[in-house]
């Protein structure tokens, strides 16, 4: 645990060591010649292809469509998981109607079905929002399904027994006591929603980044496929520090999620 | 401040017989206990104690004969546990609210909250987590949160079987006050002899689904043990407990 280190501007900086010496060394080898700019720009250079996309506006554009694209696959699929998980951790016999079914498309790999949702919704906004929906929806489904199902019963029957109607007793001990589990849910499905908004952008789309990356690759504009690849990643982090920042304030009384 | 007593209510059993399925628990169980008393129960492992228990609040329903517990009608029957089952993601006092039971807030239910919580000595914890009480201070918790609404009727199933022995001390003198304090029908559960000579007025105990000992105790209180009085009730529902099997005795 990371309890034990000393706390200190030493052990806050520990962290960022390594990707500062792997920046260094990225940007000496290319600077001294050792890595052709066109298998790998320089560190500044990509700075300066943000700076160029940054000025003509595109990158804050692609950057708002894609946002916008990955948010709304996000509440969509998430929302039905959410709903489904409940309903399906709650009552045992849509249980036994629904979950085997989902249980069965959970094992068809979500962008093998890319072909088919062309050919469906074209190219368009519907396709990326279905198969970003689609992705995010498993992982928030099985989490919540399995939080609910796993709420102490002890608690259940103590609820019961201070006479709480089944709605104080969703919201005072199931849900709660599912919340963990949900945010496990919530983790997996960001990391699931970039990755299939990537592909679903890198093939078929005319805006957002994965675009932006595509259109660079056919002008062999490396710095700019770099900036992309890096601005997934900045987005895909600050993705996991908003679901820790939700996680330290609804699981404090968790120890641990509590602050350290 | 101190919360106002409330007094106890009577339980009475009649021939009360509990089967699950074919398994007979409980049979023949006869029992008047008086408004007011402490009672205490037990018995080995399995023979039938919580069970009992459960019948007496209500929480599950006799097979045969005949349970009238007034409590049971006015709601004011509450059972504390050997988990005390807070809610970890509930403050101290939300805990407790739980007690009071819906639609229960306000300002007259703070105040409810905050003289109960006195009573059970954790006054200025209310804001905390259960993950940051300890064991016995849990217990607590659960303990004000069973008393809370005022009830006429408390079970206490082992409620004290999870703290060491030390804590185990400090709880039984505080549960005898609150139950001073408050007047309420005490049914308690509990492996521990001694515990049961000290806080029963009378000593209940259950063998094979029957009651085959009922020992008032008639010493003053607060009780001190290792006194010949104390020591000769003790020796009196262990020699029921165990028979002739010095062993056994030895070992409890
Ligand atoms: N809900 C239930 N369904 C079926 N059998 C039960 C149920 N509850 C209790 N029993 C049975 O009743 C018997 C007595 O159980 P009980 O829990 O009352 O024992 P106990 O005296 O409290 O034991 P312990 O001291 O270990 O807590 C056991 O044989 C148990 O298997
Ligand atoms: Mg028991």
């Amino acid at each position: 645990m990371a309890a034990t280190a000393s706390e200190g501007p030493f052990s806050r900086a520990l962290p960022w060591l390594v990707p500062l010496a792997l920046i260094i060394l990225w940007q000496v080898s290319s600077s001294l010649g050792w890595l052709p700019p066109n298998i790998l720009p320089a560190p500044t250079a990509v700075l300066q292809a943000a700076w160029v996309k940054l000025q003509d506006g595109s990158l804050v554009d692609n950057l708002g469509v894609s946002f916008a694209r990955a948010m709304s696959g996000l509440i969509i699929g998430g929302a039905i998981g959410f709903s489904l998980g409940l309903l399906n951790g709650l009552s045992k016999q849509a249980e036994m109607l629904l979950d085997p079914t989902l249980q069965m498309i959970r094992n068809i790999p979500h962008l093998a079905l890319i072909p088919l949702v062309i050919i469906w919704f074209g190219i368009g906004e519907s396709a990326r929002l279905f198969l970003v929906a689609l992705g995010v929806f498993f992982p928030i489904y099985l989490n919540t399904l399995h939080g609910v199902r796993n709420v102490d019963p002890q608690l259940i029957e103590m609820g019961r027994i201070y006479g709480m109607n089944n709605r104080t007793l969703f919201l005072k001990v199931i849900l709660p006591g599912a919340l963990p589990s949900i945010f496990v849910g919530l983790r997996f499905a960001l990391g699931v929603m970039w990755l299939t908004l990537i592909v679903a952008e890198t093939i078929a789309a005319n805006s957002g980044i994965g675009h932006m990356a595509m259109a660079a690759r056919e002008f062999m504009q490396t710095d700019i496929v770099v900036l992309s690849i890096v601005i997934y990643a900045i987005l895909g982090k600050l993705a996991d520090s908003a679901t820790r920042a939700l996680e330290r304030k609804f699981l404090a009384w968790n120890p641990a999620y509590a602050k350290v | 401040m101190s919360s106002q007593p409330t007094g106890g209510s009577r339980v009475s059993l009649k021939d009360v017989k509990k089967a699950f399925g074919s398994n007979v628990v409980l049979e023949g169980i006869d029992l008047e206990i008086p408004a007011g008393q402490f009672v205490s129960i037990v018995g080995k492992s399995g023979c039938g104690k919580s069970t009992l228990l459960r019948l007496m609040i209500g929480l599950d329903s006799v097979t045969a004969g005949v349970l009238d517990a007034p409590a049971l009608k006015e709601q004011a029957a509450r059972i504390v546990f050997q988990e005390p089952r807070l809610l970890p993601w509930a403050s101290v006092k939300d805990n407790v609210a739980v007690g009071l039971g819906e639609g229960q807030s306000g300002k007259a239910a703070d105040q409810q909250a905050a003289a109960i919580l006195e009573e059970v000595g954790l006054k200025g914890r209310e804001g905390l987590w259960p993950s940051q009480l300890s064991g016995g201070m849990r217990q607590r918790v659960a303990l004000a949160r069973a008393l809370v609404s005022q009830p006429t009727l408390l079970a206490l199933d082992e409620p004290l079987g999870a703290l060491d022995a030390l804590t185990r001390i400090d709880m039984q003198a505080l549960l005898e006050g609150a139950w001073q304090d408050l007047g309420f029908t005490a049914l308690m559960v509990t492996h521990d002899v001694g515990e049961a000579v000290a806080l029963g007025d009378r000593v209940i105990l259950i063998d094979h689904g029957q009651v085959v000992l009922d020992l008032p105790v008639n010493l003053p209180r607060p009780r001190k043990r290792g006194t010949p009085e104390f020591a000769a009730l003790e020796g009196q529902i262990l020699d029921k407990l165990f028979g002739d099997d010095p062993r056994a005795r030895e070992a409890h």
